[in-house]
């Protein structure tokens, strides 16, 4: 057992740590590609070339809008062809079902249910296009693609957490703009993506997915009053019940058929009246029919697989004859391509992050200088937007001061990076939208030349769509499988240290108590159980259900744990040993306290997703009263203060550090109560400035009384001369001294640790809502609890198996503190408490204090810990000081990092695993923030305690070395 | 301490052969499925439908026959009597059910007012399965439980048949309560019954455990 040195164990963790970072920062730089959008919205400067933003005009953004619609008419050249928009979207529909697949028509009977459709595609009345959409093949992001033309990223998602509404460019933020009046009629995420912009609307919740038929009535009972009606400008239709079909019973239901027909009449519906209202002059209608996915055989989606992604793209009323067109070779688009296309047709700017191209065929009405200038458009509209992504992307010589410097420019071949492929694109095309300009007068005889600039706009336009929709979606593998290579390294490292630890201590243990190796070796359910936890944990990661139920996990494994532990103290009962006796029965009673308080918190905050309209202790509270809330809390806090001035009383050995540190808790304590009763008026959070002072006094006092603590008990803590001195007189010095210091060591570290614990409860006090007082309570009865249990344990239980049983409690409490795995519960509220100015990094540790409450308090709670357990038995006379020191941190600084490195490896390999799952975004990802965040908590954690306990010893020993030589000197 | 354990049961307890044990675990396995026939083609209710009254009718179906059986295998025979075993099988049901509704809600079972019915039947339920044969077997002797219950160190048949179906009810109860968070919408996943299931299928597994131990020691020894 030659063992690692202090030194050397200190240094391999730092270095697993480290290569832990670096893994996880690879993996999520890599898994969650940050795409810059541009912010704003496109104004009249999108009708010009990119480089002349200086002539931009900021009043024009401010015009009222119908002078608005009009100055977008005069810039752009093209009068939009419709003015109304009826957008029809068909959850859920795969393109094949109306179009057919490689060239053939849709099976029989899919053409016989939907006649009037099919007979609008064969007339050239309609044109239908595969439109293919970007995975996650879910409905928010697709109804965002369709409306904005960007593909989002998949940090989109945790960056807004706090608001569902879309910011981006879009649309229908343009409609709104040029003064159109939108209904919706469907789906309730238009609402929530748009909240305000409707001026009717009827949402249908898509939460019943069993229902087929009801969902579809409630949108089309409103169509026919709808129609009739000229107040409108937009209107949208969202149906679900092909859907909810395909969820029953996948493409081939019975139902599909029934429910394509009812399609089918919406649409000759919406048709009819069209053309009537068309000749009646009531303006042009255009009828667009668009899904926002496909469905796999099974009718599931969510994934990347041809049958989700094909979704459909039908534009029904378009002016121009389209009797050329071929149906099955050229109809194969991007989802994104809509927005573009809608946007010209109607006559707004192209919003700013599309990264969709005009689709060629619609536009057969314009002559072909508007068609050309409509290219132009969308070309200046990606090459701002390339812009943006690529910094050193200037693409000089551009045409927009007229006939300026590009007189040397011509066409040519193009190669090279992609800044330089763009560019270059770019500039041929521009180049020959020019030169045909300039041939004005026989234009009529340039068709040739027509043909070649409208293919230079494509071939710029396609190149810089598939690089930008790539660059959304893809995943470095490289970065990623460094990433989990490297993590997975880390978590060896630090087994391999905890294996190596716990091998060195077994061996000692047997060393020293062979008496008792008969109950090491038997007693090992406790220890089988921790690591089933571990594994029943890393499976559950990979149920979405049980990720979003994460609490009844945590405290099922915690209360199991405490009754196994629970069993064990039943065990230790011995008729003849009183002494004994006593100590397990200390034992059960605290393991019941553990139980009930842990059963109490459980109850507390109902928690999860699924079940969060169940009652619980919380909501009762609440419905009861504010009154009654706040005396609960006034209750909490009065428990809190008298309580830690209590331990500290009966347990702190020296008189006067303890009423020195004692009456600043109470200062604090009193402050916080203060705060309470003047400042918290119900649920809201007083933000007056004299409140703001009294929380910044009230961190000020937490904060130099904890750190006060930590620097000067160690130093202050009673050495007392004639220990030291009959320590020099018996035979074996070096034991008893170090002996005496153990004690002096244990003595100030509890101090220091019970500062710890009660500074933390009383900042959350402060902190947390108003209804999570009770449960910070009971948070520290049970850390007490668990610290009376475990200072009698002895050596019953292996120590990681504790260390692990805290970690297990600081999780389990986490959850009864109303968090879950969703970003929603993170109490933003809370994070502007006792700040003047806003500031979002201090917030940020606010909300980060405020949501790992629990998990904290039982990693500071180790050193606590450290001191309770008796672990003077080590202690041989051969042994270096640091060996102690090595034996005392080893694992309550090693077991939690070597836990959370393994749930994080096994968490990331999940999310790999699970990146085309239909919840990926909304219920992995949000978790594996969380992952994230506990791994920085942990760290700091374990850093704090290895910190102090090390600065402890190390001012013990040399307040020791200093007696030694004085006494020497005597 | 131990040996002297050892000695006070060999001396006291009846040796229970292979057939015997056998139509133990046959008499009581056998009752269940009555029960369950019996609540499904007389009372026309299943566990899922009627939680409370399916529970109740097992326990009340069960306990004449778990209490008669085991009180016939009680350790101090020449001080205590069979009806005195009777007594405290009867004693120990209620007094299980306390433990094991507590155990319950520790883990997390609801306490709601509606929920009472149920984890009252439920609990009755699995202290017969737990307590009562031990309760009729070693009525108040500390060393005897704590032999069975927290060290789990069974030495002779009667201690198998009590204890491997009693820590079989309790993991199985564990297991089944797994499903219950899940949002998988069906009617079994409502506290208690899909942990019934678990409790009376690991009960079932145990009772089969059981006596291949026996069949296993007597063997052995037979050798």
């Amino acid at each position: 057992m030659a063992g690692l040195t202090c030194t050397k164990l200190t240094l391999f963790t730092v270095a697993g740590v480290a290569i832990q970072v670096v893994g996880l920062s690879l993996f999520v730089f890599g898994f969650f590609p940050v795409k810059p959008t541009l912010p704003g919205h496109s104004g009249p400067e999108s009708f010009r070339a990119p480089t002349c933003n200086s002539i931009r005009n900021e009043s024009e953004r401010d015009l009222p809008p119908h002078q608005l619609r009009s100055l977008y008419k005069e810039l752009s050249g093209i009068p939009p062809a419709f003015d109304r928009l009826i957008l029809m979207v068909v959850d859920g529909l795969p393109a094949e079902f109306v179009l057919g697949k490689d060239g053939k028509p849709p099976s029989k009977n899919l053409m016989e249910a939907m006649p009037y459709t099919q007979s609008l595609l064969a007339n050239g009345m309609a044109i239908g296009y595969h439109a293919r959409a970007a995975p996650p093949t879910v409905t928010m992001p697709r109804l965002k693609a369709m409306v904005s033309g960007a593909i989002g990223g998949f940090l989109d998602v945790a960056l807004n957490f706090n608001t569902q509404a879309m910011v981006d460019d879009n649309l229908l933020g343009q409609f709104f703009k040029i003064g159109w009046k939108m209904v919706m009629l469907g789906d309730e995420t238009w609402l929530k993506l748009f909240p305000g912009l409707f001026m009717r609307h009827d949402g249908v919740g898509s939460f019943f997915v069993k229902d087929t038929v009801q969902v579809d009535q409630n949108v089309s009972r409103h169509l026919g009053h709808e129609l009739s009606r000229d107040d409108w400008d937009f209107l949208i239709l969202h149906y679900l019940g092909l859907d909810h079909v395909g969820h029953i019973g996948g493409r081939n239901s019975a139902l599909m058929a029934p429910k394509l027909t009812e399609m089918d009449e919406v649409v000759k519906m919406i048709h009819m009246t069209n053309l009537l209202n068309a000749k009646n002059d009531q303006g042009q209608t255009l009828l667009v029919v668009v899904s926002d996915h496909g469905m796999t055989e099974s009718g599931n989606h969510g994934g990347s697989s041809y049958e989700e992604t094909d979704s459909l793209a039908l534009f029904i009323g378009l002016k121009n004859g389209l009797s050329d067109y071929l149906s099955s070779t050229h109809n194969i688009v991007y989802q994104v391509d809509i927005a573009p296309t809608l946007a010209v047709l109607l006559g707004v700017p192209i919003p700013k992050n599309n990264v969709g191209v005009l689709i060629p065929e619609i536009f057969g009405y314009l002559t072909d200088d508007q068609q050309l200038k409509a290219l132009e458009l969308n070309s200046w509209q990606l090459l701002r937007l390339l812009q943006a992504q690529i910094p050193g992307l200037s693409c000089r010589n551009h045409p927009c001061d007229g006939s300026g410097g590009d007189q040397e420019s011509r066409i040519t071949k193009c190669y090279g990076s992609i800044e330089r492929m763009c560019c270059c694109l770019y500039m041929n095309a521009a180049f020959l939208h020019k030169s045909w300009m300039s041939k004005e007068v026989s234009r009529s005889s340039s068709g040739k030349d027509y043909t070649s600039t409208v293919a230079a706009y494509y071939e710029f336009l396609r190149t810089a769509n598939e690089w930008l929709s790539h660059r959304a979606t893809a995943k470095p593998v490289s970065l990623l499988t460094l990433g989990i290579a490297a993590m997975l390294l880390s978590c060896v490292i630090l087994l391999g240290l905890l294996f190596h630890l716990y091998k060195e201590v077994y061996t000692r243990e047997k060393q020293c108590l062979f008496d008792l190796e008969s109950i090491m070796q038997t007693w090992y359910l406790d220890e089988t159980f921790v690591l089933g936890v571990i594994l029943i944990l890393i499976i559950s990661m990979g149920s979405s259900s049980l990720v979003e139920e994460e609490q009844y996990i945590w405290h099922f494994m915690a209360s199991t744990l405490h009754l196994l532990l629970l069993r064990k103290a039943i065990h230790s009962v011995h008729s003849f040993c009183k002494e004994q006796n006593k100590r397990s029965g200390l034992q059960m009673s605290s393991i019941c306290v553990l139980l009930s308080s842990g059963r109490i918190l459980r109850g507390w905050h109902q928690g999860g997703v699924n079940w969060t309209n169940l009652p619980d202790i919380s909501k009762w509270l609440e419905q009861a009263g504010s009154d009654n809330v706040k005396s609960v809390q006034l209750v909490a806090c009065l428990l809190v203060i008298t309580l830690s001035l209590y331990v500290l009383f009966l347990f702190g050995s020296n008189r006067n550090i303890v009423l020195v540190i004692g009456s600043s808790f109470l200062m604090s304590g009193l402050l916080v109560l203060q705060h309470i009763i003047k400042h918290q008026d119900g649920m809201f959070a007083s933000s007056s400035y004299s409140a703001t002072t009294l929380v910044q006094i009230i961190y000020a006092i937490l904060g130099v009384s904890t750190f006060g603590t930590i620097i000067s008990v160690p130093w202050l803590v009673p050495f007392s001369i004639s220990e030291t001195c009959l320590s020099h007189d018996v035979s074996a010095p070096s034991e008893v001294q170090y002996k005496a210091v153990l004690v002096k060591l244990r003595e100030s570290l509890f101090v220091t640790g019970w500062a710890y614990i009660s500074c933390w409860c009383l900042l959350q006090l402060l902190l947390q809502q108003t209804i999570n007082s009770m449960p910070i309570l009971l948070l520290l009865v049970q850390t007490l609890a668990s610290m009376l249990y475990f200072s009698y344990s002895g050596l019953h239980h292996k120590q990681w198996v504790e260390v692990s049983a805290f970690y297990f409690l600081g999780m389990a409490g986490h959850f009864a503190l109303g968090n879950s795995n969703s970003l929603a519960t993170v109490d933003v509220a809370g994070a502007f408490i006792g700040i003047s100015s806003h500031s979002t990094v201090l917030s940020g540790i606010l909300m980060f204090i405020i949501t790992y409450a629990s998990p904290m308090l039982f990693t500071l709670s180790m050193v606590m810990y450290i001191s309770v357990k008796d672990t003077s038995y080590f202690v041989s006379p051969s042994d270096a000081d640091s060996r102690e020191l090595k034996m005392m941190i080893g694992f309550p600084c090693l077991v939690p990092l070597a836990l959370n490195s393994i749930l994080l490896i096994a968490y990331t390999i999940m999310l790999l695993l699970m990146r085309n799952h239909l919840f990926i975004w909304s219920v992995f990802s949000p978790k594996y923030i969380y992952v994230c965040t506990t791994t920085v908590c942990v760290y700091i954690g374990v850093s704090v305690v290895a910190a102090t306990v090390t600065y402890t010893n190390f001012v013990l020993g040399l307040r020791n070395k200093m007696l030694y030589k004085l006494s020497h000197q005597q | 301490m131990k040996k002297k354990t050892k000695m006070g049961v060999r001396a006291s307890s009846i040796s229970v052969s292979t057939t015997e044990a056998l139509l133990v675990h046959l008499t009581i396995g056998l009752g269940l499925a009555l029960c369950f026939s019996v609540a499904h083609n007389v009372h026309f209710i299943s566990l899922t439908s009627h939680p409370s009254q399916a529970l109740g009718l097992i326990w009340a179906f069960q306990c004449p026959t778990v209490i008669l059986l085991y009180s016939r295998y009680r350790k101090d025979q020449e001080r205590c009597s069979y009806w005195k075993a009777v007594g405290r099988g009867l004693l120990g049901l209620p007094a299980g059910a306390v433990v094991n509704a507590l155990g319950a809600i520790a883990l997390g079972a609801p306490v709601g007012i509606q929920y009472l019915p149920k984890t009252i039947n439920w609990s009755l339920m699995m202290s017969l399965f737990t307590i009562v044969p031990a309760a009729s077997v070693f009525g108040s002797s500390w060393t005897d439980w704590q032999r069975i219950f927290a060290c789990t160190k069974p030495n002779d048949p009667v201690d198998y048949m009590i204890c491997l179906p009693a820590h079989g009810v309790v993991i199985g109860a564990w297991f089944g309560a797994w499903p219950v968070p899940l949002d998988w919408e069906r009617p079994w996943q409502e506290w208690p019954v899909c942990v019934s299931y678990g409790a009376i299928a690991g009960y079932l597994v145990s009772l089969v455990a059981s006596f291949g131990f026996i069949l296993v020691r007597q063997h052995v020894k037979g050798d």
